[in-house]
């Protein structure tokens, strides 16, 4: 009974472990764009599909990484405090209803990269241990905090 | 007309598609094809009672079938001017009519001159509850299907109109108000045979207020009954106001309590749901107000869940009610053949009407970040002379109970 026990409880553990993965994300944008930060709630109206458009106007392309990363898990959690599985739901509806198209995903970080730094009006967001000098930075998710 | 208004809709998508947007978009970002589905099996109803979730379903005779929770959609949205997109979306299920029109389930192009407003035209989701844009959409609610109680009376899936919607954030959360205004219509399968009807005008309204863990909100919808077609009801109603009041006085009151063209249909809805934690509710109450009592109802569901990694168990309640009382005709005639179309008035009548409610057990595993896997017991009590949601072969006068098991899988791609 105990050994169950245990298993039920390392399952739920394993579960949410995308929740407690220790990475800094920075939200990153192409050095072009006139946006110099955002605050968490504009970032989240990007990403919850609830803005179209960047405060200054601009329309953004928004991208995503990919759809089982961890990293993805963790940026939607430490934003919204939603498990991936009600951020799929919840995108499908907006997908499905026609309110919003979704952030393309992306494969890797290093996409990311690239596409950010081609594009003017794109966003994405990537670990922190990744980024170089061809991108900017304009809001950072420090988890250690 | 409507074949002129999708042709003109494909149309701009194609001749947009060629035109340059942005520097910076690629083919991808502007063109997007999405799809949905549903693969599903269910076991339900009794032999002469029959069970479906959606009246333009056909009754499932204690029998498993594929067809009543399986869906396929397909969706293409094309971004076509910075501020101007079009939105086509394609359903395949089994329904009782199945032609063009019933499997375009939207076609409409949205203008958003702005962050806060949205305009859209042409055929679009009717917004009356909670899942009213994605009722096809089985990967977006936790349930194995729409809950029957509260969205199976309202068959209605669109409309053909225009909308117009304001958002924007505020201290509370993110507002949306959205006016709307068209018509609409349904084909359905009653007892003995096919019903059609249309309403136009439509016209209605819903707030909504939600941050990341709820959302509440409220609609309203008027309408008007322009047309019902049933070859059955048209000789029933026939036969009553052709009946001389000396044989039977009140035929003709009969006949307009029963038919419903030129009546108006209210309705009142109020939602919320809730998701933090790990745990999930959700609950909506609604009431359609009309002289015709087909469609004069009240019902609600109360739904809560807990999320233990990627598994949900949950249970609810629900419960849809006629807000017009079975009738009984008397005094009877002693000519037969008045008496057979008392009785068949009488039945007519009570068939419509709706005393149902359902608790239900389930659990939904989201097993990958695209796919769900639902299994769910529903346990309903259907009152006498409260089947209208069933397919009866023989008249409901006693209270009877149904199982509903299914099993299904929900993908988007």
């Amino acid at each position: 009974m105990s050994i169950i026990r245990y298993l039920l409880i390392a399952f739920v553990i394993l579960a949410l472990l995308p929740a407690s993965v220790s990475a800094d994300i920075v939200v990153i944008v192409n050095p072009a764009n006139k946006i110099e930060s955002l605050s968490k709630r504009q970032v989240v109206d990007l990403y919850m599909g609830r803005k179209s458009h960047f405060p200054n106007g601009t329309r953004p392309l928004r991208f995503d990484q990919p759809s089982n990363s961890n990293l993805r898990a963790v940026f939607y959690y430490q934003l919204t405090q939603m498990s991936l599985p009600s951020i799929n739901a919840y995108w499908a509806r907006l997908v499905f209803t026609g309110r919003a198209s979704a952030p393309l995903a992306l494969a890797s970080d290093d996409e990311m990269l690239e596409v950010v730094e081609k594009n003017q009006h794109a966003i994405g967001y990537i670990d922190k241990k990744y980024l170089n000098d061809r991108v900017k930075v304009i809001f950072e998710l420090n988890l250690n905090q | 007309m409507r074949q002129f208004f999708f042709f003109c809709i494909a149309s701009l998508i194609i001749f947009f598609s060629a035109q340059s947007v942005n520097a910076d978009e690629t083919f991808r970002d502007r063109f997007r094809i999405s799809s949905f589905g549903t693969l599903g099996i269910t076991h339900a109803g009794k032999d002469q009672f029959g069970y479906r979730n959606e009246l333009t379903h056909k009754g499932q005779f204690n029998q498993f079938s594929i067809f009543p929770d399986s869906v396929f959609g397909l969706q293409v949205n094309a971004h076509i001017l910075p501020n101007l997109n079009a939105t086509v979306q394609v359903i395949a299920e089994k329904q009782v009519k199945q032609n063009f029109n019933n499997i375009v389930d939207w076609a409409y192009l949205t203008y958003q001159p702005s962050s806060n407003i949205t305009l859209r035209g042409g055929r679009m989701g009717i917004d009356l509850f909670m899942l009213s844009e994605y009722r096809n959409l089985g990967f977006a609610y936790l349930w194995a299907r729409p809950i029957t109680e509260f969205y199976t009376p309202v068959s209605l899936s669109h409309f053909e109109g225009i909308d117009l919607k304001y958002s924007n954030n505020i201290d509370l959360g993110y507002f949306e108000f959205k006016v709307y205004g068209g018509q609409t219509g349904s084909d359905i399968r009653v007892n003995r045979g096919d019903f059609s009807v249309r309403m136009r005008p439509i016209f209605g309204a819903v707030a909504s207020l939600e941050t990341n863990h709820w959302k509440a909100r409220a609609t309203f919808a008027a309408t008007h009954i322009d047309e019902t077609r049933s070859t059955q009801l048209r000789q029933l109603l026939t036969t009553l106001d052709e009946t001389p009041a000396f044989l039977w006085p009140k035929a003709s009151g009969f006949s307009d309590l029963i038919n419903g063209e030129g009546n108006q249909a209210y309705y009142y809805s109020l939602g919320f749901s809730y998701d933090k934690n790990n745990w999930l509710a959700q609950s909506e109450f609604a009431i359609t107000d009309s002289s015709w009592p087909s469609v004069a109802l009240t019902n609600g569901y109360l739904s809560l869940g807990r999320r233990i990694g990627p598994v949900t168990f949950y249970t609810v309640g629900s419960y849809a009610k006629s807000l017009n009382d079975p009738k009984t005709i008397s005094p009877r005639s002693s000519q037969p053949e008045v008496n057979a179309l008392q009785d068949i008035t009488e039945n007519s009548f009570n068939a419509v009407l709706v005393n149902q409610n359902s608790f239900s057990l389930g659990m939904r595993w989201d097993f990958h970040t695209n796919m769900a896997l639902k299994a769910q017991w529903d346990h309903t009590w259907v009152r006498k002379n409260g089947g209208g949601l069933l397919i009866l072969r023989e008249p409901l006068v006693r209270d009877i109970e149904l199982n509903i098991f299914s099993l299904n899988l929900s993908f988007v791609y």
